[in-house]
């Protein structure tokens, strides 16, 4: 498995762990990155919305999934990502400058969340 | 036979005092007994306490729990099991409530925490808490204390004060005493040959940290499904370590007060047979959700049941875990409703739900979360405002210059309650 | 204050001038109320009187519906009203569609408030509930003194501007927008009626219908294409030159069987689209691109596909109710079985 993230602390934190793969973009292009290899035959290990922080409040965002494409697409998987990215659109975005302290809270309950699907995941 | 009897003490007001007691319905606290319960945590900076009543022009943010002060009086154990005592197991003998009243805690545990109480104007229409004598806590916690261990110190303090003032109501004679009885398997189907035998399903909110619920003390991410008397949920034996999403999060309170449990009991013997409580969690792992859904319907199964109500709690990710236990247990032959509520954008449009499926043909709304609202300003704010631009259903400008609050339903704590703790619906 | 100014519109047959023998009458407006506008003005309680009735044949309506809408509407803003209402159609199809149709148009042109009322079944509501408000009815005339009881109060709201409540506080059919409210019980009391009601195998109303899905299981895959005989089913209205069974350009109220034994492609000297709602140039120039018929029958020359079913089905999908379009499903499908057809390609526009 690995975990496709944009939170700089999920990286730090699980780099060593498993494979992590850091891009540097918003919530909504994770899931646009993770729609895309769900079509290559990726499956999906956590729930794309994660913890019900709203997605228009932070800005990270962690997936775990396969690591290995599958020959078939999964339909499940597809369906889950395409519902949340259904979902993310429908909240207005705010524009907020968050300070560096509140980032690193939202870095932390991300990082937390998929911490603990990492911990599911190799018991 | 479980049986319970829950003995109300009306409380209609708290006031500061000299002695702590109950006296006359009013809950008089001494406040450096109390604060010294709360300073034995060492992780604890400071607290200060606050009295909001009904009707009073007072907003309290951002909350983190509600909690209703009860006290073992006859029976094994004590409340919050697991928590202040030894999970010994609870729900018989008999418990005093004090009802009418609540301790609030507050204070920011992250950045972004959620969470209104107004006492009066139209928000207070929208949360269950505008009508309780509030007992507030703002704790502030010591330099550099990870979100995690602040969120364990406000949990626990909020816990350690409503047992302290719970136990004010041992030795009173209560207003009120219901009993609720729950019957083993076999005795349930002597008693009731001819009713449809219905369990309650609750899913409990286990996504992670801030996110999660305490069953007798254990994390409910880490447990399989599982089964409960109703009347054990009575002796606080489910709390909330919950933060996030203020609407639809199921505090300390709604557990102790869960209206399922209230509303089966209120037909048990007449219309069906309630046979008990499955306690399930929502976590974030696919892998989980699977299992633990299946479980759910497999409990469902093995209690022979022909119906099952099915609870929620959050946003987002549960929703699938809603619909998973909807779907297996009406494959198993098992009628269902689930209570859920609805993120419809803020013109109603949008698909309510993150999951759906036909077989969910009962559906009960707690309402739109995502709907607007207008808080004019209160004369007294209880913790802080800073926040109200950023929490959820917030926005920069939110907060104008004169002390309104234009934001969604969601920044209002048990707005949306999926447990249907509240009259607010949607079409 | 003055009262409420509103014009009514209503069918032949509740004007009283007869049934579907009168159909064809053209739209006229007549002074002050008719028919079912006595009843509705009596429930305004001299809040509102309906200034004047515009009476017009269904059929009328329904085949010449853009100078139809175009006549009424200048009608209506001779009045100056502050408000429309159609109906109620009860279960009346055409009738209901050209309440929605011009509820629609009036609310857009003359940007007044409008209602009308139907039985959820007519193929109106489907069309219209989106769009505008509709109280739900009966499914016969025999209901009008519930709809008026319904409709009358929620005009009188829309008129005056107030807020409108939920769908069930105000008597209109769900419209896809949520709105919340305060019901009598709690959440929790209602899902142990709604439970109760649903183990006695008693009617009970979901508050949040799921989207609905009409999903239908995969049938298994053919194995062996050549073998197999393939037909064509489409929605893109392709019809034969002249369009003889006369598919509607919207809201089609039956499909059309088409044989195309001996045609290799189609031209415009043998087939055109009946299809509304789209630039029909490119299909009415080469149907192959709605039908690929050319490429099939080199396909089936070839020997990659085993035959061809000497027959194709077409409607128009523009704004077709579902109900309808079902139906047309399982006719054709019916028929495909009939002639041993094991595969379909289906096309829309």
């Amino acid at each position: 498995m690995k975990v496709i993230t944009n939170n700089p602390l999920v990286k730090e934190w699980l780099e060593n762990v498993i494979d992590v793969e850091y891009i540097d973009c918003s919530y909504r292009e994770i899931l646009v990155v993770v729609r895309d290899m769900v079509h290559k035959g990726t499956k999906l290990l956590t729930h794309p919305l994660a913890g019900s922080v709203k997605p228009n409040e932070t800005p990270y965002r962690s997936v775990i999934v396969t690591k290995h494409q599958g020959k078939k697409m999964d339909m499940e998987s597809l369906e889950i990502i395409e519902n949340s990215i259904v979902t993310f659109d429908k909240f207005v975005q705010k524009d907020i400058v968050w300070v560096d302290e509140v980032l690193y809270d939202f870095q932390t309950v991300d990082a937390i969340i998929i911490r603990n699907a990492v911990y599911s995941a190799i018991q | 036979m479980k049986r319970l009897e829950l003995g109300y003490v009306n409380i209609k007001d708290v006031q500061f005092a000299d002695k702590s007691e109950v006296r006359d319905g009013v809950l008089y606290v001494n406040q450096e007994e109390i604060k010294a319960i709360v300073m034995e945590d060492e992780t604890i900076k400071n607290v200060s306490f606050d009295i909001a009543r009904p009707g009073e022009s007072v907003r309290i943010t951002p909350v983190k729990d509600v909690i209703e002060p009860r006290v073992k009086v006859e029976g094994p154990g004590g409340v919050f099991p697991g928590m202040l005592c030894k999970p010994e197991t609870v729900g018989s003998g008999r418990t005093h409530v004090l009802r009418g009243c609540a301790v609030v805690t507050a204070g920011k545990i992250v950045g972004f925490q959620e969470g209104i109480i107004d006492m009066t104007g139209p928000g207070a229409k929208y949360t269950p808490f505008s009508k309780l004598n509030n007992f507030v806590m703002v704790i502030e916690p010591v330099d550099g204390l990870k979100q995690h261990e602040y969120e364990h110190a406000v949990r626990m303090a909020g816990f350690k004060v409503a047992a302290k003032l719970g136990e004010l109501a041992k030795e009173l004679t209560p207003d009120e005493v219901k009993v609720f009885e729950t019957p083993n398997v076999k005795e349930g189907i002597e008693m009731y040959p001819n009713l449809p035998r219905v369990a309650y399903v609750q899913m409990l909110q286990s996504q992670g940290l801030l996110h999660d619920t305490y069953v007798y003390g254990v994390d409910a991410k880490r447990s399989l499904s599982s089964m409960i008397f109703p009347t054990e949920t009575m002796d606080c034996a489910i709390v909330s370590g919950n933060c996030v999403s203020a609407c639809d999060k199921n505090t300390t309170y709604h557990h102790q007060n869960n209206p399922v449990v209230a509303d089966l009991f209120e037909q048990h013997g007449k219309t069906l047979n309630f046979v008990g409580v499955i306690i399930t969690n929502e976590n974030v792992y696919l892998a989980d959700k699977q299992r633990s859904s299946d479980w759910a319907a497999k409990l469902a199964e093995l209690l022979g049941v022909d119906g099952v109500i099915v609870s929620q709690e959050g946003f987002g990710n549960p929703d699938t875990d809603l619909i998973m236990n909807c779907v297996k247990i009406e494959k198993k032959g098992i009628k269902t409703t689930i209570i859920t509520d609805e993120y419809a954008g803020q013109d109603g449009k949008s698909q309510s739900l993150a999951d759906a499926d036909p077989l969910a043909t009962a559906v009960v709304t707690g309402g739109n979360a995502n709907e607007v609202i207008t808080l004019p300003k209160m004369d007294k704010v209880i913790g802080t405002l800073d926040y109200v631009d950023k929490i959820a259903g917030g926005h920069a400008g939110s907060l104008a210059a004169d002390g309104t609050i234009t934001a969604e339903l969601q920044v209002i704590t048990g707005a949306t309650n999926e447990l249907g703790f509240n009259c607010l619906s949607a079409r | 204050m003055s009262k409420i100014r509103i014009v009514h519109y209503i069918n032949q047959f509740f004007a009283q001038k007869g049934g579907e023998e009168m159909a064809h009458i053209p739209a006229e407006k007549v002074a002050g109320k008719v028919g079912p506008g006595m009843a509705l003005e009596e429930a305004f309680k001299g809040e509102a009187e309906i200034v004047a009735t515009i009476i017009c044949g269904d059929s009328y309506f329904n085949e010449n519906l853009e100078k139809a809408q175009k006549e009424i509407i200048e009608m209506i803003k001779e009045e100056k009203p502050d408000m429309f209402i159609a109906g109620p159609a009860f279960n009346a199809g055409r009738y209901g569609v050209a309440c929605g149709t011009i509820a629609e148009a009036v609310k857009n042109e003359l940007n007044i408030p409008v209602l009308t009322g139907m039985y959820i079944e007519n193929p109106g509501a489907d069309m219209f509930k989106s769009k505008v408000y509709i109280c739900p009815t009966k499914n016969s005339a025999a209901g009008m003194k519930d709809a008026v009881s319904k409709m009358a109060p929620l005009a009188l709201k829309l008129a005056k501007g107030e807020a409108i409540g939920a769908s069930c506080e105000d008597n209109y059919m769900p419209n896809g927008i949520r709105k919340n409210f305060f019901d009598v019980k709690r959440g929790s009391a209602r899902a142990v009626d709604m439970l109760l009601a649903k183990l006695a195998d008693k009617p009970f109303e979901t508050e949040y219908p799921m989207p609905s899905f009409d999903r239908v299981a995969p049938h298994a895959a053919i194995k062996d294409l050549s073998k197999a005989k393939i037909a064509f089913v489409t929605s893109g209205g392709i019809v034969a030159k002249g369009n003889p069974d006369h598919i509607e350009s919207s809201n089609a109220s039956h499909f059309g069987k088409y044989c195309i034994e001996g045609i290799n492609d189609f031209t415009p000297e043998n087939s055109e689209t009946a299809h509304g709602g789209y630039d029909p140039v490119y299909a009415n120039a080469d149907a192959d691109r709605v039908i690929p018929l050319d490429v099939m029958r080199e396909f089936v020359a070839d020997g990659t596909v085993g035959a061809l079913h000497e027959y194709y089905y077409s409607t128009v999908g523009n704004g077709t109710a579902v109900a309808s379009a079902k139906k047309f499903g399982e006719a054709i499908a019916e028929d495909l079985k009939a002639a041993g057809v094991d595969g379909v390609i289906l096309t829309s526009t």
